[in-house]
């Protein structure tokens, strides 16, 4: 076990069984337990009915805050995603139970990953919020609680979801605003890496590496440089598991994913750009300058493009967006390794889609052996890494909409809370939920273990997530307006230059220039103010 | 009124002056009590004086006002040819409400620096939206693409002129194959992008990929090379809107005189001579009916692209619309986006008014 990984854990034991009576930790520890069976580890994917069974055994914290029935004729909307027919497919199954309890009703609007932010802008923009509680990403706390959309957290709430029992990196300045606090953390966002183990343990790749005169061992990678000379060594090779053709990082060249592709560039780039004497990694926190074609940058673009004219990539990926690399790809036995969020890990050996679940491991994003100090403008031969904390984790929010209404207000953080409570995040992030662990309770393997999962993968899952939260060269995103616009225009001239033949120092210029327009549209100097303030300078 | 109207005048009413001033005075007052409102909000709107204005209501419900005295005014000031305007006058209010009213708001916001995430709001840009469209390449790109998209519209016409013909023709389960043929029409693009695009064409998993390989194509990735990829989507939307031009020229078809191609056997003409002499001369101007309205979709062709490829690979798929989506869905630029909006109106009517001028002058001798 890694030494961070362990000092997680000790803390997730204490978290889960210090704070409590003896009788009442028993009682805590016999329902998260039960939760945990359901459906079970390796039964198939969870359905509806599993979700509401979920969401009646967590409504004990709502039944000691709200009387039953107290929200009838309380009508609430409710806007998320429906990516992978997760997130607000579940939560209408959570909040069923919550429903028929309270009185109150809920309509949805269900939106797709691509087509949040705009939805969501457009109705910052033009003054038509149209929902009363949100599923939202902390770097859209710039464009809403800094505009005064938001509701301000009730004391009992923070009390009812154990704000305390939020991973380090989660807790404030994410999720408040001008010393308010405005988020209910349900996911705690990183990429990670998973990898076959199968691909490392196979005699007949170990052979061929050595005689192709590699040089280490053939193992999983820890650097980019590996990783990328591990994808060239394996084409024209055989996958252990399919049969099929081996591939080595999955890489989504079809970057464009309303601006969330960008994340998966950036995997890449903090390796080499991310320099651990500074926070910042996008711009530069003097001016906005975009550090985005500094030569670690340019490195990463580089990477892919080599890749991609070597061949190392299935041949549809030119269209393969995330999803695919992900679901499609890696969790049906396309590629050695793929960098993504956590859902990953839940989904390999939860899903039904997923053939690798005996087979994958996982580690924190891989490093580099040089890193780029754009402070100094020089190359520094030294190894370094960063873990990409890909936005931060969505959030419950409540908009201001129903700040007027004390009833009504009531509600929507009774309905926000139950959602964000302490158990039923552990079922979140133990099954298919789109949703990762966040909660230092959640890295107690024992639960895990006692669920199904077994010992070494739960600890190879999770500490692969502790460990990138906790790391001290994490890469963190800036909470400021405006910033999946950066993403998105990125994602549209990484797909153009590489589709195209050009060089990696033309994409990075291109996309350092498109950044600069953007941050004078928007407003270099407000932009400025809060770019530092979210770097904590 | 003069006595050539009188015919139609069902009521003899006599308008008295003092009625007549009413209706001056209700349609020139609402429309002062409109001016005034909306100079009003104006001056709020800069900030040149805080009159306590949050939206554009009182300024929408002046013009409603206006609209509906306007209308009252006619019967006042005209009495019964007033009320025969009323017929027309509503409709006309509507229409012009609905589109040059936008069509004019349009032409400020394409001219506005506005970014949803500024928080200063819409600014005036000057020339500055056009200076960079003019050197933006990836509207250039998708308008080039556009240029390939549309020069497709002659294959599909001659498919869909093909299949109106069979369908024309006296085979067996005739019916069943026009409502077969219609199908894909009735389907949403975007249900044929996720069920063709990324289903059955899908690499890994898609059955037409799997047919592919069982015909040795190796790697059949329909969306990896620009060039493909651009056939490929080229294909899939013929294949939604050929049932339409087909349906257009069956119905054509079916209109046309029996007798003059029987007339034409008679004389002894061959099938080829009796299409190539008789038969496209009568039908071309369904044809190129059928051809500017399809011309006309695919100009709007963005659900496909969208869906499928996102534009790519390279920017290969790319059209104007579904670049000018992105510019607004994820970048949240509205003035920037709306120029290339209004410049892509401008191309398209400019363009198709010289088509259809090109099209009357060339089709005169068979009119």
């Amino acid at each position: 076990m890694r030494f961070k990984s362990a000092v997680v854990v000790a803390t997730a034991a204490m978290v889960v069984a210090g704070a409590l009576p003896a009788a009442a930790q028993d009682d805590a520890a016999a329902l998260r337990a039960e939760l945990l069976q359901i459906p079970g580890v390796g039964k198939g994917s969870p359905t509806d009915a599993d979700w509401q069974k979920v969401g009646e055994m967590t409504l004990g914290p709502t039944k000691a805050n709200i009387a039953e029935g107290e929200c009838a004729g309380v009508n609430l909307t409710f806007m998320g995603l429906n990516n992978q027919n997760l997130h607000n497919n579940l939560f209408r199954g959570f909040l069923r139970p919550w429903e028929a309890y309270t009185g109150a009703t809920i309509e949805w609007i269900d939106l797709a990953q691509a087509d949040y932010n705009a939805r969501l802008q457009q109705a910052i923009a033009t003054g038509t919020v149209d929902f009363d509680i949100t599923e939202m990403g902390a770097p859209f706390e710039g464009d809403t609680a800094g505009k005064g959309l938001l509701d301000p957290m009730p004391d009992w709430v923070a009390e009812q979801i154990d704000m305390e029992d939020y991973v380090g990196y989660l807790k404030a300045p994410i999720g408040t605003w001008g010393g308010e606090t405005y988020r209910i953390s349900i996911d705690g966002d990183t990429h990670t890496m998973a990898y076959r183990k199968d691909y490392f343990e196979d005699q007949a790749l170990k052979d061929a590496w050595a005689a192709e005169g590699h040089e280490g061992e053939w193992a999983p990678p820890t650097t980019w440089e590996q990783m990328n000379e591990q994808a060239m060594f394996l084409k024209g090779k055989t996958d252990p598991l399919t049969g099929g053709p081996a591939y080595g990082v999955v890489d989504p060249l079809k970057y464009q994913w309303g601006g969330f592709g960008f994340y998966f560039l950036a995997d890449r780039a903090v390796a080499y750009a991310k320099h651990p004497s500074s926070p910042a990694w996008l711009f530069n926190p003097e001016d906005m300058t975009p550090l985005v074609n500094t030569p670690g940058w340019v490195q990463a673009i580089q990477d892919v493009i080599d890749l991609n004219a070597a061949g190392a990539y299935p041949p549809d990926q030119l269209n393969a967006d995330p999803n695919t690399t992900g679901f499609s790809q890696f969790l049906q036995g396309t590629g050695s390794s793929v960098l993504w969020w956590g859902d990953i890990g839940s989904n390999a050996r939860t899903s039904d889609t997923s053939i690798v679940g005996d087979v994958v491991g996982f580690d924190i994003n891989p490093g580099a052996n040089k890193v780029y100090n754009w402070g100094t403008g020089e190359w520094e031969e030294t190894a370094n890494r960063s873990p990409m904390n890909a936005y931060i984790g969505w959030g419950i929010y409540v908009t201001n909409r129903v700040s007027g209404d004390e009833l009504k207000r009531k509600c929507a953080w009774s309905a926000a809370a139950h959602l964000g409570g302490k158990d039923l995040s552990l079922w979140m992030a133990a099954y298919p939920s789109g949703f990762q662990p966040y909660r230092n309770s959640h890295f107690n393997y024992e639960e895990w273990v006692a669920a199904g999962y077994d010992a070494e993968f739960v600890e190879d899952y999770l500490s692969s997530n502790a460990d990138s939260y906790n790391h001290p060269n994490a890469a963190n995103e800036p909470r400021i307006p405006g910033i999946f616009q950066y993403y998105s225009v990125a994602e549209d001239e990484l797909v153009k230059g590489i589709g195209s033949g050009a060089t990696a120092q033309e994409i990075a210029d291109a996309i350092a220039a498109a950044w600069e327009g953007i941050t004078d549209q928007i407003g270099r100097e407000s932009q400025l103010e809060l770019y530092r303030a979210s770097l904590g300078m | 009124m003069s006595t050539g109207d009188l015919i139609h005048v069902v009521s003899g009413e006599s308008l008295s002056e003092r009625r007549i001033r009413a209706g001056r005075i209700l349609i020139r007052g609402s429309f002062l009590v409109l001016v005034v409102v909306a100079l009003l909000q104006i001056v709020n709107a800069l900030g040149l004086a805080a009159l306590g204005f949050t939206d554009w209501q009182p300024t929408a419900i002046a013009y409603v006002a206006w609209c509906v005295a306007l209308c009252v005014g006619q019967v006042l000031i005209r009495g019964e040819t007033g009320k025969r305007i009323l017929f027309v006058l509503p409709s006309a209010l509507f229409v012009v409400s609905l589109t040059v009213i936008p069509l004019i708001l349009g032409i400020a916001i394409a001219f506005a620096d506005w970014n949803l995430s500024s928080p200063t709001g819409p600014k005036f840009a000057g020339t500055a939206n056009i200076e960079r469209m003019l050197s933006d390449p990836f509207y250039w790109n998708a308008l080039g693409n556009m240029v390939w998209y549309c020069l497709a519209i002659a294959l599909e016409l001659a498919v869909a002129f093909g299949l109106a013909l069979l369908l024309n023709a006296q085979i067996r389960a005739r019916r069943f194959f026009r409502v077969a043929f219609l199908l894909p029409l009735m389907l949403s693009p975007v249900a044929v992008s996720w069920m063709i695009g990324r289903s059955l064409l899908d690499f890994r998993a898609g059955p037409v990929a799997d047919l592919m390989r069982a015909l040795g194509w190796q790697d059949p990735a329909f969306f990896a090379s620009p060039e493909l990829a651009k056939i490929t989507m080229s294909v899939l939307d013929a294949w939604i809107y050929i049932p339409f031009m087909m349906i257009m020229l069956l119905a054509g078809l079916q209109g046309l005189p029996g007798e003059v191609i029987e007339a034409a056997k008679v004389d002894g003409a061959t099938a080829w001579q009796a299409f190539r002499k008789i038969l496209f001369p009568l039908m071309l101007p369904v044809v190129l009916t059928a051809f500017v309205v399809r011309l006309i979709f695919k100009l709007k062709l963005a659900d496909l692209v969208i869906t499928i490829t996102s534009g790519g690979p390279g920017g290969a798929t790319d059209t104007v619309t579904s670049f000018i989506y992105r510019e607004y869905r994820d970048r949240s630029n509205v003035g920037y986006g709306t120029l290339l909006a209004m410049f892509y109106l401008v191309i398209i009517v400019v363009g198709l008014t010289l088509l259809m001028r090109g099209l009357n002058r060339w089709m005169r001798p068979y009119a």
